[in-house]
């Protein structure tokens, strides 16, 4: 059987629903979305991915009904919530669009897989709203990315990579910020601040600069050609890299600050921040830029 | 008293003489006379009264040591000795003899150029002995051999001249025959022990007599005498002729090197920085006047002076009051004082140089192997390496609180001093773990804590500690570990390593911890060597005791970020295995094939840690894994009639008679029998043989738990681990 993810269905008797939230306020949910949410006899909230503000989430219940929080392990894990859709209709509720920065498509295929009737209800993604609001021509981003808290000693050094890597090819890098210092998606989540942002990247370029004697490889050329490309990336300065501060963006407390990495720590941000590093700019994008510039408005 | 202090103002001025100093060692078996012959040494250079020599024994300054009547530490005396009106320093370091410290034995090499081999004319040269000549030939120390216990061929076993002469020469083969196989090539030849050239010695230490060739010539007895002399029982007069002491330290002086000759060719075997470097040329040449550089073979805990560290001078001078850096401390430290040792003795001086072995108080953070230099940089002398893994674990804990914060300090010196010891402490009980060579080290252990430090302690019974191994393999079937989202699969192969690799990676020859991506090709090449694909092996990330893991996927976009978190799992595997949480070695690992996450955040160390460790537990389950144990070669000489009793000791113990040599009315019972049921071995053999019975043993390495014992013994370790009984099936590694 497969997904459904036309409103048009009729809404399933038990079963799951993935709903995106959007960005932070009901306001921007979609009708269909908040309908599906009220229809449901559970709902769930997935707070490890990313976040809403706690009284507009209040708004949400008073609205939908009672709506309560689920972490990684109970999502990674879902038997429980299976069973429960098994024989009733439960929402989970995703911040943005379920099926975008965070993939639940291995939900959807094990939930098919049991039998479970599985309906998407699409919202506003962080993917699409930091992009355009920018001002940056949409078809000149890279992959994006997810930039990392370190672990112990330990700190992933592929978001440095990707960004060097699509800069090599003339496209803007969208990065999006960790929230969880343990990594276990279980624990309180604390989103990253700009500060923490530079300490990540500062740690990247320390950790990949570490490697840039090491031999090409040999063996494979593509792997190879990002090692010249990453070492290429890092001749420029740290502390000049152009990058833009997004905060809290799709809400009323949206702000946008074109900086560099090295002014970037002291911007305080806001609940959420993403960043986006762009490549060599046109002269439209340019001036949209400029707009977020301080001191230059 | 009035020698004694004339020699220490000797030795303290032949100590300026670099040709004039000795430093050596004695290497030997158990109970075959070494503390007797240091004595001798000592008491014939006037350190000590010549009737004491023989009973009180200097250098057991441990009260343990002479309650057992075995030699626990290296300590090392200094002794002033005249051939040809010059005057020579000898340093000599002692070393245990039993199999329980063979820690010390291969650090006290370290120190001396030159050692004695000393073999029991009765018995001949034993395990024991060869694994310590073979460490010292591994260090480049300089052998010569002296045949102990003459007498007792003579006396108790009416030996006929050329019997003895027979059984000289097969002990001298033997020792040549080890030189041979495990000296360096340049020495190979040129270390041959022989008669004629005055490297061999023979003769009684006990009572006081030696002889060698030359001085035969020089002192005009003749080997018919000799024998008539012990026939007669008048080994009294031969003492006076030809005292052992003479001989011998004549032996050290005119046929084992200098520091200034032994150094150019030990540095470089000893120390990997720059050889051309100032420091790298002062070290060659022994020059007292450069920089200092001293490796520390030992520390003592002085009832008075806390932690005293002994050590080789290689350069320079170590002075009271400056202040050096122990390599590897963050501050430096100021040397409180600086001593020369004879025996339980510490003979203050105002500094002592290059050449020879200093005894330094005040530097806290001083332990084994560590080095010493002004210069916080220096490159240290290589990490001493160790030839056995600990086997026995007994847990630890002060009887009164109060005593925690004395107790913890305890432990700190004691894993310091002993490097064969591992302390490891449970934060959640505050209880200790100790772990060591076996049942008897670690009792001396608890014995120095409750002694030494007074502190009054409850002791677990001895635990063993097992091993998993590799039997079979999982080659072309590669076992997948996934993340719990699932987006991240590390698939892995599983088999055992060849056994010489495992035994070059505990010989510490290939290193230990992860491979940087800069030295993989060059580590490779030496797995390579060792008859293993070397392309594959150029792409190894990690070596975990004597367990590697290595890369072997294709072209995999990003792995390299997750090659640390890839290595932290492989090392927990390695010290928690699958079977019983038990150290696992003797394995190699490959990753075939690795899926990973688009993004960073989907593939962090709370994915990947627990997809690789279940990947490597699946792998090993598939590729079938085993419990190993330990076990031990006990020598067990016993009067023939208490021979049935010893060898049903030994039966009962499932254990394995390997060999009964006998000699007159003694037979020797080699028996190969697992740890586990060695645990008071000692005072059953003692029961059964009325006391008769004298023996020792040495660590075998580990075997297959026999099938019919694994689900008992499995269960039992399981159990006290706090796990279910059984160990997980494959299956439960899969999701």
């Amino acid at each position: 059987m497969v997904a459904k993810e036309n409103e048009d269905h009729a809404f399933p008797s038990s079963g799951l629903l993935l709903i995106g939230m959007g960005m932070g306020s009901i306001e921007g949910m979609t009708r269909a979305a908040i309908e599906a949410a009220k229809g449901a006899d559970h709902r769930r909230y997935e707070a490890y991915t990313a976040l809403w503000p706690e009284e507009e989430l209040k708004r949400l219940e008073a609205e939908v009904g009672p709506i309560e929080r689920v972490m990684r392990p109970e999502v990674e894990h879902p038997e429980a919530l299976f069973s429960l859709a098994q024989e009733s209709v439960v929402a989970l509720l995703v911040v943005g669009d379920p099926l975008q920065a965070t993939t639940h498509v291995d939900l959807q295929l094990r939930a098919e897989k049991a039998g479970i009737e599985c309906q998407v209800y699409h919202g506003i993604s962080i993917t699409t709203v930091a992009t355009s609001a920018v001002g940056l021509s949409n078809y000149r981003f890279g992959r994006q990315v997810t930039l990392t808290y370190p672990y112990g000693d330990w700190i992933a050094t592929s978001p440095l990579e990707l960004i060097a890597v699509n800069w090599s090819r003339n496209l803007h890098t969208l990065v999006l910020l960790d929230l969880d210092p343990t990594g276990q998606g279980t624990g309180e989540q604390r989103p990253m601040k700009p500060s923490d942002a530079v300490h990540s990247m500062r740690l990247m370029w320390e950790k990949v600069d570490l490697r840039k004697d090491e031999p090409l490889s040999e063996e494979f050329l593509l792997l190879a050609q990002e090692q010249a490309i990453v070492n290429g990336y890092m001749t420029q300065a740290f502390e000049g890299l152009p990058v833009v501060l997004c905060s809290d963006m799709g809400t009323v407390d949206q702000r946008i600050v074109t900086t560099t990495l090295g002014a970037l720590a002291d911007e305080s941000g806001g609940r959420l921040n993403c960043l986006i590093f762009p490549a060599g700019t046109s002269e439209v994008e340019e001036k949209a830029l400029l707009r977020w510039k301080q001191g230059e408005e | 008293m009035g020698r004694k202090e004339e020699n220490i103002k000797k030795a303290t001025e032949v100590m300026h003489v670099l040709p004039q100093i000795r430093n050596l060692c004695i290497a030997a078996h158990i109970d075959h006379g070494k503390t007797t012959l240091s004595d001798n040494l000592i008491a014939g250079a006037g350190m000590m009264s010549n009737e004491l020599a023989g009973s009180a024994r200097v250098l057991d300054f441990d009260e343990q040591e002479s309650a057992r009547g075995i030699t626990i530490n290296a300590a090392s005396a200094s002794m002033v000795h005249g051939v040809g009106g010059t005057d020579y320093l000898i340093n000599l370091i002692d070393t245990p003899g039993h199999v329980d410290f063979g820690g010390d034995v291969t650090r006290a090499m370290r120190a001396v150029d030159g050692c004695f081999i000393l073999a029991c004319a009765v018995e001949g040269p034993m395990p024991q002995t060869e694994t310590v000549v073979r460490q010292a030939l591994k260090e480049k120390v300089k052998p010569v051999l002296f045949i102990n216990k003459v007498d007792r061929l003579i006396n108790e076993l009416q030996v006929t001249p050329d019997d003895m002469m027979a059984r000289f020469t097969e002990t001298i083969k033997k020792v040549n025959k080890l030189i041979r196989e495990f000296a360096p090539e340049e020495f190979k030849k040129a270390w041959q022990v022989s008669v004629n050239d005055g490297t061999v010695a023979f003769g009684s230490a006990y009572h006081n007599w030696g002889i060698t060739v030359p001085y035969m010539a020089k002192s005009k007895i003749s080997f018919k005498e000799i024998f008539e002399y012990c026939n007669n029982e008048d080994q009294k007069t031969l003492a006076s002729k030809a005292p052992v002491h003479e001989v011998l330290l004549d032996m050290a002086v005119t046929k084992l090197p200098g520091p200034v000759e032994a150094q150019p060719y030990r540095i470089p075997n000893i120390w990997t920085g720059d050889l051309e470097s100032e420091i790298g040329q002062a070290m060659v040449s022994c020059d007292p006047d450069s920089e200092l550089a001293m490796m520390i073979t030992k520390i003592w805990m002085d009832p008075h002076a806390g932690e005293v560290a002994v050590g080789r001078i290689y350069s320079g001078s170590i002075n009271q009051g400056e202040s050096v850096y122990a390599i590897g401390g963050a501050k430096p430290e100021r040397v409180q004082q600086v001593s020369m040792m004879v025996g339980g003795d510490r003979i203050p001086v105002p500094k002592v140089v290059a050449g020879n072995i200093a005894a330094v108080t005040g530097i806290r953070s001083a332990a084994a192997g560590v080095t010493l230099s002004r210069n916080k940089d220096f490159t240290p002398f290589e990490a001493i390496r160790h030839y056995s893994d600990p086997v026995v674990t007994v847990a630890v804990e002060p009887k009164s609180m109060k005593d925690l914060p004395k107790f913890i300090d305890a432990l700190r010196s004691l894993a310091k001093a002993d490097a064969s010891l591992q302390v490891t402490t449970n934060q959640e009980t505050g209880e200790a773990l100790l772990a060591g060579m076996g049942e008897l080290h670690l009792e001396i252990t608890v014995y120095r804590i409750e002694e030494e430090q007074n502190i009054k302690v409850k002791v677990s019974p001895p635990i063993v500690v097992y091993r998993e191994g590799i039997e079979g393999s999982n080659r072309g079937n590669s076992f997948e570990g996934k993340s719990p989202n699932r987006h991240n699969r590390f698939m892995f192969e599983i088999e055992a390593l060849p056994e010489e690799v495992v035994a070059a990676l505990r010989s510490g020859d290939l290193g230990d911890g992860p491979v940087r991506s800069n030295d993989a090709k060059e580590v490779g090449n030496k797995f390579g060597e060792l008859g293993m694909d070397r392309d594959t092996m150029r792409k190894i990330y990690a070596i975990k005791g004597s367990n590697v893991l290595v890369n072997d996927t294709k072209g995999i976009q990003n792995l390299h970020e997750t090659r640390e978190l890839i290595i932290e799992a492989f090392n927990e595997v390695c010290v928690k295995g699958p079977i019983a949480d038990e150290p696992v070695q003797g394995m190699y690992v490959r990753l075939v094939d690795a899926k990973l996450h688009e993004d960073a955040i989907h593939r962090g160390p709370a994915q990947t840690i627990p997809a690789v460790r279940n990947g490597i537990k699946g792998a090993m389950m598939r590729a079938r894994t085993v419990l190993l144990e330990p076990m031990q070669k006990a020598f067990i000489s016993v009067p023939n009639d208490w021979l049935g009793q010893v060898t049903r000791e030994v039966t009962t113990r499932r254990g394995i008679i390997e060999d009964m040599p006998s000699e007159g009315n003694v037979t020797t019972v080699v028996g190969v029998i697992p740890i586990a049921e060695t645990f008071g071995f000692s005072n059953d053999i003692r029961a059964a043989s009325q006391g008769r019975a004298v023996w020792n043993t040495e660590n075998l390495g580990f075997e297959i738990l026999p099938p019919q014992l694994f689900n008992k013994v499995v269960g039992e370790i399981r159990q006290r681990k706090g796990l279910k009984p059984e160990p997980n099936p494959e299956s439960y590694y899969s999701d």
